[in-house]
């Protein structure tokens, strides 16, 4: 009886160090955020200061809407998802890059490439929507493939490659741009897909007219299938297992037998491919229209990066991450004219540099949790020796985690 | 001649920013720690400089005695402040052993988005160019009008005070890197930290101030950016040039000389593409029947690079220890 009892309480010990790890990821991500929104705050109370005629009612109004706007509305949650689906596709690009230990610095000209070829298949051969959207994903691919194939070949920091490719696809688009004058109407943005070819604009299901916003379509259910499709590869597939050891340990990976460079390649293409898709959808979404820059790239690209890294490229995190960074976005802009939506931006990289500390954190609070543990073992333990005392005494179960300070804990 | 005065002058102005934050990159690396931050940090430190040339400090008359010594104060601001600021890069990945690339992407997001907002709030809604005031042209001290016209050109159209100042900023670099006792431990300390701390060096310490070096010559480096390559004007942004810094770093071999190189060979490039642009100059190019061939030439400078460094890369020897956390117990 006892022993079932302890078994029972064992079992328990191992389910609290089995989520302890998603546990520590999931406080460590949430205590980052909230000093990421209090540096925020106090920000605010800063320009105030600084500001001629200060209204110290200003930041709280000001947090306020950025905190809420996000979900007042059927249509600001709307925008949410609409905002929400390329940044996932972005965060997504990077993440899957960073878990084989590459940083795709480059989604942002992946996801420009995707996008303009997307609306060339779109505008120019009439496409519909689904074919578009393959179109993005393959040039997006390609364009991921170049710095995959510089790593590979040359053993070039993707760092570096991807941002000169960046600046290239800006240009290289530009080029196509004007070359395909049936592309726009006036030399400065493209024709809108409304007009151009209705049947290349996303689906919205009967949405659009129901809940009467122009926010509405399935990019987001498909940015989410990407996200458990990634999910499902780096989890259950021996590639996605390729992907992780290179990312941990390139050399023993190759000892291990495992072609790192095949493996670069294709994490890449694959990164590019969903940097691309993320393009297709927000300009497939028929409310925006490509506007030509010579000076400054998209932004969702670099967007992406604090998606993937406050979500720890889990894919299935990214799903929140990018919600999250989506909901702020929207209240961000709710903060104008007062202040600056930039004051996003300063949450996010302060949320990122703050993660910098979830080492320490996720040890501290590791330390907690395996004391907690110890803690039930020991009164299993007393309750045992009190009722048979005469029993032989059981081995403990190995603990491998257990640190020097808990267990001195223990012994007392 | 007038062409080549324009070829030259325009590649020294697109130079010297890449040179200065490359020479900033270089120390942070050879110390042992990437720098991914240059660009917010060259953002961050212009911030400042800018915001004080935009004082009253101008309207002075101590500024009217001395133009380009209040242009240096501002200088000295913003290598201050981006000094400063890389020290959050070199707590995170030296003490707290943090990703360096992630704390990095973290000052890069920060800092133009500070600099917006503080822009807008010191200057009122929606405001965040920051235009520099005249003093910031230098003028040598003598009569330029009367030079021929090429050498007005060279000498006056592109010239910030930081253009001589980046030449002693190499100058010194490359001494402290080769013929000083400190060049050497902190090479040790991107090379073999361990190494380098069994002979009694102070591998944190050492990388510390390798990081602050750093942001000291990016915080420069940002401030000629927005002198020379803005149009006088801050923007929050430095489109690019801590990045491009990074590939003119890596194409340099980390070596002062050959980032001076690498810096006026990118330029060169970079000054093509942008005379193609030019509506007097853009004749002499070929179009290639191309609408908007212009774009096809400010490719060239990025396409160029990726070429020259695919060719090189067998050459390339980044420092053994960059991007790895100090770990005494490690062999």
């Amino acid at each position: 009886m006892f022993g079932i009892n302890k078994n029972k309480d064992t079992s328990s010990l191992k389910t609290v160090k089995e989520i302890s790890d998603k546990k520590v990821t999931i406080i460590s991500s949430v205590s980052s955020i909230i000093v990421g929104l209090l540096f925020g705050l106090v920000i605010l109370f800063v320009i105030e200061l600084v500001k001629a005629n200060s209204d110290f009612t200003n930041p709280f109004y000001g947090f306020v809407n950025l905190m809420t706007s996000g979900l007042t509305s059927i249509d600001s949650i709307l925008k949410l998802l609409y905002k929400a689906a390329p940044l996932m596709m972005t965060g997504l690009a990077i993440g899957f890059a960073f878990k084989a230990g590459l940083f795709n610095i480059g989604a942002t000209g992946q996801y420009t490439v995707g996008a303009f070829f997307a609306l060339i298949a779109a505008i120019l051969w009439q496409f519909p929507w689904w074919a578009a959207l393959i179109v993005a994903m393959i040039t997006g691919a390609l364009w991921g493939f170049i710095p995959g194939l510089f790593k590979a070949v040359f053993n070039i920091n993707e760092v570096i490659t991807t941002i000169m490719l960046n600046w290239t696809a800006l240009f290289f688009v530009n080029l196509l741009f004007y070359n395909n004058p049936g592309i726009y109407l006036t030399p400065e943005r493209t024709t809108a897909l409304a007009s151009a070819n209705p049947s290349a604009i996303l689906p919205d299901l009967g949405l659009k007219v129901a809940l009467n916003s122009s926010y509405v379509n399935i990019g987001i259910l498909i940015a989410i299938l990407f996200a458990i499709v990634i999910y499902i590869i780096l989890e259950k597939t021996t590639f996605g297992f390729e992907i992780k050891a290179c990312g941990h340990n390139k050399n023993a990976s190759i000892y291990a037998g495992i072609k790192a460079k095949r493996t670069i390649i294709y994490t890449m293409l694959i990164s590019g491919a969903l940097a691309g898709v993320g393009g297709g959808i927000q300009f497939l979404s028929g409310t925006v229209q490509y506007t030509v820059s010579s000076t400054t790239l998209l932004p969702m690209g670099f967007n992406g990066i604090p998606v993937a890294l406050l979500a720890f490229s889990n894919p299935i995190g990214i799903i929140f991450s990018s919600l999250f960074i989506s909901f702020l976005q929207v209240g961000g802009e709710k903060m104008q004219p007062t202040y600056s939506p930039e004051m996003v931006n300063v949450i996010l990289a302060v949320i990122i540099y703050f993660s910098a500390f979830s080492l320490i954190l996720s040890q501290f609070i590791r330390k907690r949790l395996n004391k907690k543990a110890l803690e039930l073992e020991e009164a299993a333990n007393q309750a045992d020796a009190i009722v048979d005392e005469n029993a032989p005494p059981e081995e403990e179960p190995d603990e491998p985690v257990i640190d020097k300070g808990s267990g001195k804990e223990a012994k007392k | 001649m007038d062409i080549i005065a324009i070829i030259i002058a325009n590649t020294i102005a697109y130079g010297v920013p890449l040179l200065l934050v490359a020479l900033a990159g270089m120390f942070s690396e050879r110390s042992g720690i990437v720098n991914i931050a240059l660009e917010g940090i060259m953002i961050f430190g212009a911030l400042f400089g800018s915001i004080f040339l935009t004082t009253g400090i101008v309207n002075t008359t101590f500024a009217a005695n001395n133009p380009q010594l209040v242009v240096f104060i501002a200088m000295i601001l913003s290598a201050i402040m981006g000094s400063l600021f890389s020290l959050l890069l070199a707590y995170a990945a030296i003490k707290l052993k943090a990703d360096q690339v992630i704390s990095g992407t973290a000052l890069n997001i920060f800092a133009p988005a500070f600099a917006i907002i503080l822009a807008w709030a010191i200057q009122g809604q929606g405001v965040t160019d920051i235009p520099l005031p005249d003093i910031v042209d230098l003028s040598w001290g003598f009569d330029l009008a009367n030079m021929p016209n090429w050498l007005n050109t060279l000498l006056s159209k592109k010239m910030y005070l930081t253009t001589p100042i980046s030449i002693i900023v190499l100058l010194v670099a490359w001494i402290t890197m080769y013929k000083t006792r400190f060049g050497l431990r902190l090479r040790s300390c991107g090379e073999h930290p361990q190494a380098a701390d069994s002979v009694g060096i102070k591998v944190l310490k050492m990388r510390y101030i390798g990081v602050a070096i750093s942001g000291f010559l990016a915080g420069i480096g940002g401030f000629a950016f927005v002198m020379a390559s803005s149009n006088s004007t801050f923007t929050a942004d430095v489109a690019g040039y801590g990045f491009l810094a990074l590939a003119v770093m890596i194409f340099g071999n980390w070596k002062p000389f050959r980032i001076l190189f690498a810096a006026l060979f990118f330029s060169f490039f970079k000054t093509i593409s942008a005379l193609a642009v030019d509506a007097q100059l853009s004749s002499i190019f070929p179009t290639f029947n191309l609408a908007a061939p212009e774009n096809l030439y400010k490719m060239l400078p990025y396409l160029i690079t990726l070429v020259v460094l695919a060719f090189t890369s067998k050459q390339s020897r980044a420092p053994k220890a960059e991007g790895i956390p100090y770990d005494p117990g490690k062999r």
